[in-house]
């Protein structure tokens, strides 16, 4: 009895020693003498090769199950995008164009390059990237491209119409397009889709198909984020509205922030900078049905900072869409520089890395899930008194009832002309109760105030599970809440 | 490494290919070494993780004042250390989570001597400083920018007695920055370069939308190699000696041109060669195919596709450019760029077939012209 009372104790004090790494194993693959390792884009053919494309024009394959690399297609000018066609064909975004390049004689290595489109300008800047092609259900692909950067001028000669309204401001788009998202139809017709971007290096989508843009931390954006993109929609940062049907012939640096903030559309989560990300890139869905472990359906999204990837649980509060963020696989043997995330067929997630000029790394590594299911939360759902937190496994009761293990702050980030933002506003926000489910797995915290437009970053303190062996995988998650739920004014001071 | 950026700067001045030129602030500048009679010493962050000057000569025990101007396109400050607590440094401004923002990054450690803040795109800071002898490593501490983003403060009477740039061990070693004769010998890329080879690139005094072709070396004249612009469906211009040099531009950003490696021979100056009826079309770029490695570029013209092949004149200074056309019902008109010392030889499906005042008239139907340059 004492010794049963002894023991328990000290379970309950000793942490845990539970780490990712028991889940997750990462893997470096090696990669050709030679190859200098910036990775724009890697996917998997129908055959279950590997394709990818570096910095230096290379596209190239890789058999995982004989480990060689060969050579497919090469010149091209920072390609950015690979999207499987067929096992002999494939789509490359590079700075010029949209480029379908095939096999055409069957030797294994493409002798047809074709210009699916380039109807889009280049005033030779060099930060005019353009990323992408990813495929909707229809057949549409979409892409993105980069503004300029006044870090340096342009060319003499360009390509495109030139709008010297366009020109102004830190990131500009003086030809075409820079700053948009771009939809080609499968009969080639090509559409501005929606505007307001800045660096839009990580273009893909969620679960369910919904079309998504990362953003980076600069001028306009207080943080990076992540936008639900849709047609039409202009998401904040202005140099790109030069090129929106119907739009004065005016700077747009002219209107005030405020007119700017009424005609965006903000980010579905914002990742506060340094504490999750600097530089997101590249995200992808989780469609592996668990070959990857419990997060099935979630979204994860690449960093390039830091050695870790981001994690999104989407929350929807009265039809609109939200959410969370937590790091993920953090400081276990990821190198930083994660440009590019693809799922491979057997469920292991394979991550490009690059350090194009910025911070990062090179290579190829990816992420193997060993088994078990690590403590972790799984999701996080607005509620009308604060967030219904709900965890892998069951929690230890008497952890989970303590109101000293969330931590709450909010804060929000400016949207201003300026270079990012300092964290305005930021005050801790006392949780006011905690209760836990019959299964004890969810987690309904109230919040002594919930405001809309902030993150509120919750760190989670010693959290353990029931049988007292595991400790939360990632102690920091930030919720990005735009909309309180209709109900909550009503609700709020009414107990049932 | 720093005389490179010069050279560069410099290039731009007197080539303007780019309309905006950054403003030339350069320091006072010896050889490789920037030594400063001068007590205040600008330094600028580029783009790329760099501080354009990463050697700086002073006189021990002197004041001196450093002014920090941003010229890239995110946040860098600048923090002074002691002798070799560089790392250390670096790595308490990592730990600071949070607070790094706001304390700029800068760790409260004995070995910060002197800092500027972090400065956004475009804004100019200054500190001053008086140091003993020694190598004073400068830093941003940004986190992530420390490990290549870095410089040294010599502290010195003796300047003479310090390595050269390339041996220093405080200054960042950039590949592809200095001098590329050794890369030229290897290939850049995981296989052998073998020509015909492309590249699409930015190339000087083209579009943006540049292809640069190698063509296989001729034991009588070497390499030729020419300038394609996918933008204006052209050529541009033609070179011996060698192919390209794309380090400075695959290096950094991508703000640095490749450079043509050799002497222009030719540089087309009468723009688009095709006319329909009396009109000049406007073309659209559809791609390249690879015959033997040679591209065949495609182009339309209104209805009209046209395909381009470009090949070295065996043993001359030269190029053979063989079009093919879809059959159209208008005339095409080719105009030869009229240039002296520029000979030309035409055909027409394979007979031969001469200009008039630079015009190759091509009748309708035409499916298969060929147009030999020759620049002895
Ligand atoms: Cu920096």
């Amino acid at each position: 009895m004492l010794l049963t009372l002894l023991v328990s104790t000290l379970l309950a004090v000793a942490a845990p020693a539970d780490t990712l790494t028991d889940y997750y194993t990462v893997e470096t693959i090696p990669t050709p003498e030679g190859l200098i390792v910036e990775t724009g884009g890697i996917a998997f053919m129908p055959d279950g090769r590997l394709v990818a494309c570096f910095h230096r024009g290379e596209v190239m394959m890789y058999n995982p199950k004989t480990r060689k690399w060969s050579l497919f297609a090469e010149g091209l000018h920072d390609p950015l995008g690979v999207l499987p066609v067929s096992n002999n064909e494939v789509l490359v975004i590079q700075r010029p164009e949209l480029t379908r390049i095939k096999d055409v004689n069957g030797d294994g290595v493409a002798d047809r390059y074709e210009t699916v489109t380039d109807q889009f300008g280049m005033s030779g800047n060099y930060h005019e990237f353009a990323f992408g092609p990813v495929k909707d259900a229809k057949g549409n692909l979409y892409f993105s491209l980069n503004t300029a950067s006044n870090g340096a001028g342009i060319r003499e000669e360009i390509r495109g119409q030139y709008d010297s309204l366009g020109r102004q401001g830190r990131m500009y788009a003086c030809v075409p397009y820079r700053g948009w998202v771009m939809q080609l139809s499968p009969d080639g017709k090509l559409t501005p889709w929606a505007s307001g971007f800045r660096s839009p290096n990580g273009i893909g989508f969620d679960a369910k198909g919904r079309l998504m843009v990362t953003d980076n931390q600069g001028d306009w954006l207080g943080t990076s984020k992540l936008y639900v993109v849709e047609k039409g929609k202009f998401y904040g940062h202005p140099a790109s509205l030069v090129w929106r049907e119907g739009f004065p012939d005016i700077d747009p640096l002219t209107l005030t922030p405020e007119q700017l903030d009424s005609m965006r559309t903000r980010e579905v989560v914002a990742f506060p900078h340094q504490r999750m990300a600097h530089s997101p890139t590249q995200m992808v869905a989780d469609l592996t049905g668990g070959k990857f472990g419990p997060y099935a359906g979630q979204l994860f999204v690449g960093e390039m900072d830091f050695p870790r990837l981001v994690r999104v649980m989407f929350d929807e509060v009265d039809g609109e869409l939200q959410g969370a963020c937590v790091p993920f696989m953090d400081k276990v043997g990821l190198r930083p520089g994660n440009n590019r995330l693809v799922f491979a067929p057997d469920g292991s997630l394979w991550v490009g890395q690059n350090d194009h000029g910025w911070v990062g790394a090179r290579g190829l590594q990816r992420i193997v899930y060993q088994q078990g299911i690590p403590l972790d939360v799984m999701a996080m759902h607005l509620t009308a008194t604060g967030f219904d937190l709900t965890f892998s496994q069951p929690l230890d009761e008497a952890a989970a009832r303590q109101l000293a293990n969330y931590a709450f702050r909010r804060f929000y980030y400016k949207y201003h002309r300026a270079y990012g933002s300092p964290e305005m506003d930021s005050q801790p926000v006392p949780v006011t109760e905690v209760k836990l489910s019959a299964d004890k797995r969810t987690v309904s915290l109230a919040l002594s105030e919930l405001k809309k437009g902030y993150v509120y970053e919750l760190t989670l303190g010693k959290l353990r599970s029931a049988d007292g062996k595991k400790k939360v995988a990632n102690q920091l998650v930030c919720y990005t809440l735009n909309r309180l739920k209709s109900s909550a004014t009503a609700t709020v001071h009414t107990k049932p | 490494m720093l005389s490179t950026f010069y050279v560069i700067r410099s290039f731009w001045l007197w080539l303007p290919l780019f309309t905006e030129p950054a403003a030339a602030k350069l320091p006072v500048c010896q050889g490789a070494t920037a030594v400063y009679a001068d007590t205040t010493i600008v330094i600028r962050a580029l783009a790329g993780l760099q501080y354009e000057q990463t050697r700086i000569v002073v006189k021990p025990k002197t004041r001196f004042r450093i002014v920090l101007e941003n010229a890239d396109d995110m946040s860098h400050n600048l923090v002074v250390t002691r002798p070799n607590s560089r790392m250390k440094v670096v790595e308490a401004a990592l730990k600071m989570g949070t607070e790094g923002a706001r304390k700029n990054y800068v760790p409260n450690l004995p070995e910060v001597l002197a800092n500027i803040p972090l400065l956004e795109p475009d804004h100019t800071d200054t500190l001053t400083l008086t140091l003993d002898e020694g190598a004073y490593p400068f830093v941003c501490t940004y986190p992530g920018h420390g490990y290549v983003m870095y410089g040294v403060i010599h502290a010195t009477r003796e300047p003479k007695r310090l390595p050269s740039v390339e041996a220093d061990p405080y200054v960042p070693k950039r590949t592809g920055a200095g001098d590329h004769s050794a890369h030229q010998m290897a290939s850049p890329h995981p296989y052998k370069m073998t020509f015909p080879a492309l590249y699409r690139t930015f190339m000087p005094e083209c579009g943006p939308a540049a292809i640069a072709v190698g063509l296989p070396a001729d034991a009588a004249v070497g390499q030729q190699s020419y300038c394609w612009d996918a933008g204006s469906c052209r050529l541009r211009y033609v070179w011996t000696g060698g192919f390209v040099d794309s380090y400075g531009h695959w290096e950094g950003n991508g703000n640095r041109l490749t450079k043509v490696v050799g002497d222009i021979y030719y540089n087309d100056r009468s723009g688009f060669p095709f006319r329909i009826g009396n009109t000049t079309p406007v073309p659209q770029f559809r791609g390249y195919e690879l015959v033997n490695r040679y591209p065949k570029f495609m182009y339309s013209l209104g209805g009209i596709q046209v395909t381009e092949l470009i090949k070295a004149v065996p043993g001359k200074r030269g190029l053979v450019r063989q079009f093919t056309l879809s059959a159209g019902k208008q005339p095409v008109t080719f105009l030869l760029d009229q240039q002296e010392g520029v000979q030309y030889q035409t055909r027409i499906n394979n007979v031969v077939a001469s200009a008039k005042n630079g015009r190759l008239l091509l009748p309708a139907g035409t499916r298969q012209f060929t147009v030999t340059m020759l620049v002895p």
